[in-house]
């Protein structure tokens, strides 16, 4: 499989990221905000945790290593 | 009164400007921190004083015990399956292009990509201020409940049952 393969999936992925936050700001039935999401997540008693310890595990992975 | 204004007890105008000082700060951060390079220790200690501040904040400013979030089932049925499914698609494709056979630029990760993206000052200044971002709208998401309940609790009358 060559990277254009890849890549085009990551674009994809990249692309329904996208079009899944314009729909969750239209109105009627949708998806929840983005921000409704990480209030979700934000508030939940395992995943905050799992949210926070991610959040510190993507910067020091990033950045620092 | 503006619904921010009766939130905060400050004066719309002072939270603007807070908002923009602690955006600046951000901003400002985030320059000082993509002229880092990794593995070094300067890179270590400006990664490790959000991690350290966002600590300091979760512990301060969350409550105790939570409330899971609960939205109206008829206006949003399923608020969070799309985003599930999306998540595991990622997670999905990140661990197939980690575990195949071949080189890195072959099998990109997200990594690798973010990793060519700090090449760039200015690009990696702006990945690390999303970070920061994030970082930033997880500590006030979390805490916003413990507020509404707090202010629900000053508002109540003294004497009622």
């Amino acid at each position: 499989m060559s990277s254009a393969v890849s890549y085009a999936i990551w674009a994809l992925l990249g692309l329904a990221t996208v079009l899944l936050w314009a729909r969750s700001r239209a109105a009627g039935p949708s998806p929840a905000r983005p921000a409704v999401v990480l209030e979700r997540l934000a508030t939940g008693p395992i995943l905050r945790v799992v949210l926070v310890l991610g959040w510190m595990w993507v910067g020091w992975h990033l950045f620092a290593r | 009164m503006p619904a921010a204004e009766r939130r905060s007890g400050r004066h719309p105008a002072n939270l603007a400007q807070i908002a923009w000082a602690l955006a600046a700060a951000g901003v400002a951060y985030a320059l000082v921190a993509a002229g880092t390079t990794a593995f070094t220790r300067s890179a270590n200690i400006v990664t490790a004083v959000p991690i350290v501040a966002l600590a300091v904040l979760v512990v301060v400013r969350w409550p105790l015990r939570t409330r899971r979030l609960q939205l109206d089932p008829v206006e949003a049925p399923h608020p969070w399956r799309a985003w599930a499914a999306l998540f595991g698609a990622v997670v999905a494709w990140e661990l197939a292009d980690y575990a195949a056979r071949g080189s890195r630029a072959d099998h990109p990760t997200l990594s690798s990509m973010l990793d060519a993206v700090d090449r760039y000052f200015v690009l990696k200044a702006f990945v690390f201020f999303l970070w920061l971002y994030l970082g930033a709208a997880i500590v006030r998401r979390g805490g916003r409940r413990q507020g509404r309940q707090r202010r629900r609790s000053r508002q109540a009358p003294t004497g009622a049952p």
